[in-house]
C-alpha cells in the first residue's frame, strides 16, 4: 500500500496564494468573506503562513503553505469520539461529516490549526463551483457540495483524484496529483509515495535537507518542507 | 429524632411566578438553541480559534458542582454524620439535576446536536482512545448510579444506600477527573496540557461542591425555620479552607510549571494578557484570596456570615477558573514556525459575547432551576420539623 505525502520546496514558493485558491475551487470550499476572516470563522483546507524573523532592514521572512499534514500520528484521529476523524490505509487522514457530530476536540487537538469548523449555512452563491449545487440528500465526504453546517472540514489531499487515478491505471505523483500541487505555477509542490525508492518525492527527500512542522509533539506529519 | 421528608406546597404566589419565569427563560434558551442550530454556529462567539465557548464553560462547570457535592454530602453519609442528614436526599437530587444541565450543556455546544446519541454507543461507534469518549461512559454511568441511589433513599434502604453512596463517590471523582482530562491530555495548547489537569479539577470539583452544599444547608435550614446550628457551620468553613488551600496548590504548582519553557509566552500571556483581569480578579481573587481572608482573619472566622460568604464567593470563582481555562487556552496562537507569524494565523483569538449564546447559557440555568423546583414540589426532599408547621408526608 502506497504511503501518500507531499514535499514543498520553500525555495520555490512565492507565497502567490493558488494553492489556496485552487483548493477551494476543487473542494467546493465556501468563499468566505472579511468579515468571517475577521472572526475567524472561513474555512481554510490549505493556508499559508507568512513568517518573519529579524529586524528592519534585516529581516527574513518565510513563507509556509500549509495543507493538513496527514500525521502518521495524528492526534485529531486520537481525540475524535465518533470516529469521524479516520486514518485510511494509505494514510491519508479523512473526515466522515456523516459520523461527525461538531464537538470540535479535533480543532483543539490539531497542532497546524488544519481544521475549520463549518459554522454557517452555506448558501448556494458562496460556493465557487455553482454547477454543483449544496445537496442535502447525500452527505459524503465527495462531492464536497454536498456538506451541512456544524462539522469539522479538513484537507483530503484530493483523495478523490488519487482514488479516480488509481482505477484509472494511472500514475499518482505523476499523472494525477492532488489540486494544490497541479496548479502551483511555481512546481514548488510534490506528490507521491513515500515508501517508493523511485517516487518523486523520496528522490527530492534523499537529496535535499528538509523538515516537518512541529516535530516536538512526535505527530510525524507527511508534509515535508525543502528548506530555502 | 426521627426525620421525614416532605414535598414542598408550591402553592405560594411567589413560587407560581418563579416556575413561570424559569420556564419562560427555559424556553428563550431553547429558541435561542433553535437559532443557533439552524443557522449554524456562526450566531456564537465560538470560531476556528476558540471553538469551545460558554456551553463548554457552563458544562464542566455543572460536573465539577455536581461530582462535588455527591462526593462530599456521600462523604458524610458513609460516615454517619447524624447532622448533614436533612440535605442527604436534596444533594443527591441536585447533583443529578446538575449533570443533566452539564449534558444539555453539551449538547447545545454540539454542532450536530442530533447525532449525540453516537457517543452512547459505547465501544462500537466510540473511539476509546478519546478523552471525550471515555467520559460518555463516565457521565451516563453517573447519571444512573446517582438515580439508583436516589432511588434506594427514597425506599429508606439504609444497606443498600450506604452501598449506592462509597460507589457513587469513587464514580463521581472519577467522572470530574476525566473531565480535566479531556482538557490535561492536549499536547498541543500549552495552557492545558498538564497532568495535574485531572487533580485540579477534582479539587476544583470538591471545593466548589463544598460551596454549593454550604449555600444549600443553610438556605434550607432557613426555609424550615430551624435554628442553624454554628458549629456545623463553621466546620464545613474550615473543611471549605483546606479545599481551597490544596486546589490553590494546584493551579499554583500548575501554572509555575508552565512559567518555564516551552510553555513560557503561552502562561505569561495567560498572566498579564487580555484574560489577566478575569483570571486576577475573579479566579484568583474570588476563588482563592478573599475566603481565605475571610475564612483565616480572627475578625470574622468564627462568624457564619464569612463562611457564607466565603462560600458564595467560591462558587463565582471557581466559575470565572473554568472561563479561564477554556476560552484563553484556546485563543493562544498555535507556534506552526519558529518566528513571528505575521496576519491573523499569529494574532490570539477573540471571543465576543453574543446574545444568542448569552439567552442559550441562562436557559440552561433556568431549566436546571425549573428540574429543582418541580422536583421540591413532587419529590420528598425537604426535611420537615414539627416545628415548621408542615406536615410530614404520608409514609
Amino acid at each position: 500500500m502506497a504511503r501518500w505525502g507531499m514535499v514543498i520546496d520553500l525555495d520555490k514558493c512565492t507565497g502567490c496564494q493558488a494553492c489556496t485558491i485552487v483548493c477551494k475551487v476543487e473542494n467546493n470550499v465556501p468563499h468566505g468573506s472579511p468579515e468571517e476572516q475577521k472572526w475567524r470563522r472561513e474555512i481554510y483546507w490549505n493556508k499559508v503562513i507568512a513568517v518573519t524573523n529579524g529586524k528592519y532592514p534585516r529581516v527574513n521572512t518565510q513563507l509556509i503553505p500549509m495543507p493538513c499534514m496527514h500525521c502518521d500520528d495524528a492526534p485529531c484521529v486520537t481525540v475524535c469520539p465518533a470516529k469521524a476523524t479516520y486514518r485510511r490505509e494509505d494514510g491519508i487522514i479523512m473526515q466522515d461529516f456523516r459520523k461527525c457530530i461538531g464537538c470540535k476536540y479535533c480543532i483543539v487537538a490539531c497542532p497546524y490549526g488544519a481544521r475549520s469548523f463549518n459554522s454557517k449555512e452555506q448558501e448556494e452563491k458562496e460556493y465557487h463551483r455553482h454547477d454543483l449545487p449544496p445537496d442535502r440528500l447525500a452527505w459524503g465526504p465527495w462531492p464536497f457540495p454536498s456538506r451541512t453546517h456544524g462539522v469539522v472540514e479538513k484537507c483530503t489531499f484530493c483523495f478523490h483524484r488519487i482514488d479516480q487515478g488509481i482505477k484509472e491505471g494511472k500514475k499518482i505523483g505523476e499523472e494525477v496529483v492532488p489540486a494544490c500541487v497541479e496548479d502551483c505555477p511555481a512546481h514548488a509542490r510534490f506528490f507521491g509515495d513515500l515508501d517508493d525508492t523511485e517516487s518523486e518525492v523520496s528522490r527530492l527527500l534523499s537529496s535535499r535537507g528538509w523538515s516537518r512542522l512541529r516535530e516536538g509533539l512526535g505527530t510525524k506529519p507527511k508534509v515535508y518542507y525543502l528548506s530555502k | 429524632m426521627h426525620l421525614t421528608f416532605t414535598p414542598i406546597e408550591g402553592k405560594s404566589r411567589n413560587f407560581s411566578t418563579l416556575e413561570a419565569t424559569l420556564m419562560a427563560l427555559s424556553l428563550v434558551g431553547l429558541m435561542s438553541f433553535v437559532i443557533s442550530y439552524v443557522k449554524g454556529h456562526e450566531t456564537l462567539g465560538t470560531s476556528n480559534v476558540i471553538p469551545w465557548g460558554m456551553p463548554i464553560v457552563i458544562t464542566i462547570y455543572l460536573i465539577g458542582l455536581s461530582a462535588g457535592s455527591l462526593i462530599l454530602s456521600s462523604l458524610t453519609y458513609v460516615f454517619k454524620k447524624e447532622e448533614y442528614r436533612p440535605i442527604s436526599r436534596i444533594a443527591v437530587f441536585l447533583a443529578i439535576v446538575l449533570i443533566f444541565g452539564a449534558m444539555v450543556g453539551i449538547a447545545l455546544d454540539l454542532g450536530r446536536p442530533e447525532k449525540s446519541w453516537r457517543l452512547f454507543i459505547f465501544f462500537a461507534l466510540n473511539n476509546m482512545r478519546s478523552m471525550f469518549a471515555i467520559n460518555g461512559i463516565l457521565y451516563g454511568g453517573y447519571f444512573v448510579i446517582s438515580l439508583v441511589y436516589l432511588g434506594f433513599m427514597f425506599a429508606d434502604k439504609p444497606k443498600s444506600t450506604k452501598i449506592m453512596a462509597v460507589i457513587a463517590i469513587g464514580w463521581a471523582a472519577l467522572v470530574h477527573m476525566g473531565t480535566g482530562a479531556i482538557f490535561g491530555f492536549i499536547a498541543a495548547r500549552p495552557i492545558f496540557y498538564s497532568p495535574l489537569r485531572p487533580l485540579e479539577f477534582l479539587a476544583a470539583a470538591m471545593a466548589s461542591g463544598l460551596a454549593l452544599l454550604t449555600i444549600l444547608l443553610v438556605l434550607i435550614f432557613k426555609l424550615a425555620k430551624r435554628d442553624l446550628n454554628r458549629d456545623i457551620i463553621l466546620s464545613l468553613g474550615k473543611l471549605l479552607l483546606a479545599l481551597i488551600i490544596l486546589l490553590f496548590i494546584f493551579v499554583f504548582v500548575d501554572k509555575l510549571t508552565h512559567l518555564y519553557s516551552p510553555h513560557r509566552e503561552p502562561m505569561i500571556w495567560l498572566l498579564t494578557g487580555p484574560f489577566s483581569s478575569i483570571f486576577w480578579g475573579l479566579q484568583v481573587g474570588c476563588a482563592y484570596v478573599l475566603p481565605t481572608i475571610l475564612l483565616v482573619h480572627p475578625r470574622y472566622n468564627k462568624t457564619t456570615k464569612a463562611v457564607i460568604g466565603a462560600a458564595i464567593l467560591v462558587v463565582i470563582g471557581i466559575f470565572a477558573e473554568r472561563f479561564v481555562l477554556v476560552i484563553p487556552g484556546a485563543a493562544y496562537p498555535l507556534p506552526f514556525y519558529p518566528g513571528k507569524i505575521e496576519g491573523i494565523w499569529g494574532q490570539p483569538g477573540s471571543f465576543p459575547f453574543t446574545p444568542v449564546e448569552i439567552f442559550m447559557s441562562l436557559g440552561i440555568f433556568a431549566l436546571m432551576g425549573l428540574f429543582l423546583i418541580l422536583g421540591l414540589k413532587h419529590l420528598e426532599l425537604l426535611p420537615a420539623y414539627e416545628s415548621s408547621g408542615q406536615k410530614p408526608a404520608s409514609q
